[in-house]
């Protein structure tokens, strides 16, 4: 075991290897407040990726309800349980990682889903947090809750699947990140099922290989964003890369969101992987299980996603979201315009800070009739 | 029934005896006292069939037993399968499992604690027959499911400081072959698809095989490969398979690759007694008829999550090449 830094818990972890960031980090972030769970992101995956024999019941993307929706069942509570306490000093995770909770003779603290954990993946589908009653309605404040989480792979700086192989299989690329399973050299011992604590490999028993997201670097390389992103109904992805906090660059759109506005937070920091897809929190959930998904961040998070209105810089970043099937690395603010760039610095993307609306009123006076929604 | 004891004669008598003695006796008595007698009478025919059993099979001579070393006996023609009644003369080396736990991910429990190995040599390939206790049979793979296996390793040379038996070391490689329960199965017949497993899975659409496209093409086969990446890259793992075996090279743990050729094969089956198993491997490379190398073995029992480096192995064991029964 090696010791590593891991930002995300501001403290040093152990790690099957040492420390090797690649030279730039795929990474994205996903505004949970906008997800319908239309689940078109988990069908552009599907369709694009994982219509073969054997992946039948592979979904790389998918769109969970929480608290009580899991693909695959019980994915993140049973490994919360196996964890144990985990316990924040500040923003200093005190608690052990899933490196450091690994029982002896493993090198990941994990659990093997098997295929029933998958026949199921939309359980839970819009069920809420305590009973709804006859009658009821909204009227300001209300304490049922559940929100749509999009689950990815975390392409994370310390994956747990590529820990885990045996094979040395797994690999991060140096070039963009993201972590691969080599088809070529994969024997199917499943111990990155096993550990991944995102269950984001799957073992395909046709293939007699695991496989996993591949963050489409085919169109990544092309400086696309990949198929979950671009056909996004909801608009609630952005694809591009982080830095590390101290050489965070305001200008790139990541960076702003991660480590400027602290908008955006990781899945499950207290796993240990690092991983570099960031959610922006639901606004409407109870903060104690926001901060046990999220981490200690998630109060100044929600507070500056409130405050997006005032801050012309954030509610512009937001629009960008969705605005281009382009990988924008550079933001401008000109006024009341944000514009996008890419690596080359040229002009991508330009959308009004906020999209111009007209209010018609409720009775048109020229005709002396209420309208109403067909009128 | 002239080997009645007289205790088995009282115990058969014994019901009478007391129902007469007892005038007034509930049914769920008369019950209980059947009932025991019953098991009474069970007891002593179960135990004179299993002496009789065991006096039978006294008399049966079985295997000699190798201790020290496993003897591969020459043979002008290696026995054609794991049934052949030549098995019966070739030595046994009863050959003990230990806990891979020298590298992880290891295993930390004990399953299967022996492997039975017998060996025949023409001269040109040698056949292992392999028998241990496996009360599962796991031949299905899937998510969190594992099969049955077992494997062979020699030194891929044979030198005077034999390689770390523990899948070799950097130049000095181990040639292992594999056999598993899972492409058993799929070369017994079962067929190689998602419905064998799943048999009520109901797949809607796959686009290499949908229409136009001609089933079987190559155009539809090419399509097919695009969406298996192990097969477009000859992964040995996603097939064909058409033999039980894999031959593999390995240089150390976690450096197991595939051999240029499948050269080997073999067979196995399951009975309530567990797995026998032959594989036909060729001679080993650098070894006269009637010299020596050595030989280990390694076992994974599906149901116990055995994959990889989860087994159970032994140490070298000599392997002497041709000797005399």
């Amino acid at each position: 075991m090696a010791r590593v830094y891991n930002w995300q818990i501001r403290r040093e972890m152990s790690y099957w290897y040492p420390e090797s960031r690649p030279k730039r980090q795929f990474a994205a972030v996903f505004d949970t407040n906008k997800c319908i769970a239309c689940q078109t992101c988990t069908l552009a995956c599907k369709t694009t990726w994982t219509s073969g024999k054997g992946q039948e019941y592979m979904l790389w993307n998918n769109v969970e309800t929480k608290p009580y929706g899991f693909y695959p069942l019980a994915w993140d509570v049973n490994l919360l349980e196996k964890l144990g306490t985990q316990s924040w000093d500040g923003e200093r995770y005190t608690g052990r990682t899933i490196f450091e909770a690994a029982q002896a003779g493993e090198r990941v603290l994990g659990w093997r889903p098997e295929d029933i954990d998958y026949a199921n993946p939309n359980v839970g589908e819009d069920d809420c947090v305590n009973g709804v009653e006859k009658g009821a309605h909204f009227s300001g404040v209300h304490n049922a809750w559940f929100f749509y989480l999009a689950r990815i792979c975390n392409h994370c700086t310390y994956p747990a699947c590529l820990a885990s192989c045996p094979r040395g299989s797994i690999y991060k690329r140096q070039e963009d990140g993201i972590v691969l399973i080599d088809q070529g050299r994969c024997r199917g011992y499943q111990e990155c099922v096993k550990a991944c604590p995102y269950k984001k490999t799957f073992y395909n028993t046709m293939t007699g290989t695991s496989e996993k997201c591949i963050a489409c670097f085919p169109k990544i390389e092309l400086g696309l964003q990949p198929q979950c992103f671009a056909n996004c109904i909801g608009k609630i992805r952005f694809a591009g890369w982080i830095s590390k906090p101290e050489q965070a660059r305001a200008d790139n759109p990541i960076d702003f969101l991660v480590h400027v506005k602290r908008v955006a937070l990781p899945l499950f920091p207290q796993f240990g992987l690092e991983p570099n897809v960031y959610y922006i929190p639901p606004l409407n959930v109870p903060r104690e299980f926001l901060l046990q998904m999220f981490g200690p961040n998630v109060d100044a998070a929600i507070e500056a996603y409130r405050n997006a209105p005032n801050d012309k810089d954030l509610a512009g970043l937001l629009t960008l979201f969705g605005s281009t099937d382009r990988i924008v690395t550079k933001w401008k603010r000109i006024d009341e315009q944000m514009l996008g760039y890419d690596e080359g610095g040229k002009e991508i993307v330009r959308v009004p800070v906020r999209e111009p609306a007209h209010v018609r009123q409720a009775f048109d006076a020229a005709r002396g009739v209420a309208r109403t929604n067909v009128s | 029934m002239g080997c009645r004891t007289q205790q088995m004669e009282q115990s058969l008598q014994q019901p009478y005896v007391i129902l007469s003695r007892r005038r007034r006796i509930s049914v769920f008595e008369i019950l209980h006292f059947v009932q025991d007698d019953i098991r009474t009478v069970r007891f002593f025919l179960t135990s004179v069939i299993i002496l009789s059993l065991v006096l039978a099979g006294c008399g049966e001579k079985g295997p000699p037993v190798s201790e020290s070393e496993v003897r591969a006996v020459f043979e002008k023609t290696i026995p054609s399968n794991l049934d052949d009644k030549a098995w019966e003369q070739i030595p046994v080396h009863h050959a003990k499992l230990l806990l891979q736990d020298m590298v992880e991910p290891r295993l930390m429990q004990a399953s299967t604690a022996f492997v039975d190995v017998q060996s025949v040599t023409d001269g040109q390939k040698i056949i292992f027959r392999l028998s241990w206790n496996d009360q599962t049979l796991d031949d299905v793979p899937g998510p969190g499911r594992f099969g049955d296996a077992v494997a062979v390793q020699l030194p891929a040379t044979p030198t005077p400081d034999v390689p770390a038996p523990q899948m070799g070391e950097n130049g000095k490689p181990v040639e292992i072959t594999y056999w598993s329960a899972i492409l058993q199965a799929i070369v017994n017949g079962r067929k190689d698809d998602i419905q064998a497993i799943y048999p009520y899975a109901n797949v809607g659409h796959y686009p290499f095989e949908a229409a136009p496209l001609k089933q079987g093409s190559a155009t539809q086969q090419e399509m097919a490969k695009r969406y298996a990446p192990a097969r477009s890259l000859e992964n040995p793992m996603s097939g064909p398979r058409t033999v039980p075996v894999q031959d593999l090279i390995a240089e150390g743990p976690g450096t197991l690759r595939a051999a240029e050729k499948i050269l080997s094969n073999g067979s196995g089956k399951h009975s309530q007694a567990g797995w026998t198993v032959v594989i036909v491997r060729p001679f080993p490379s650098g070894v006269q008829l009637g010299g020596r190398t050595q030989v280990a073995f390694a076992v994974w029992e599906g149901s116990h999550q055995e994959v990889g480096a989860k087994k159970m192995r032994t140490a070298w064991i000599p392997l002497s090449l041709g000797s005399s029964k």
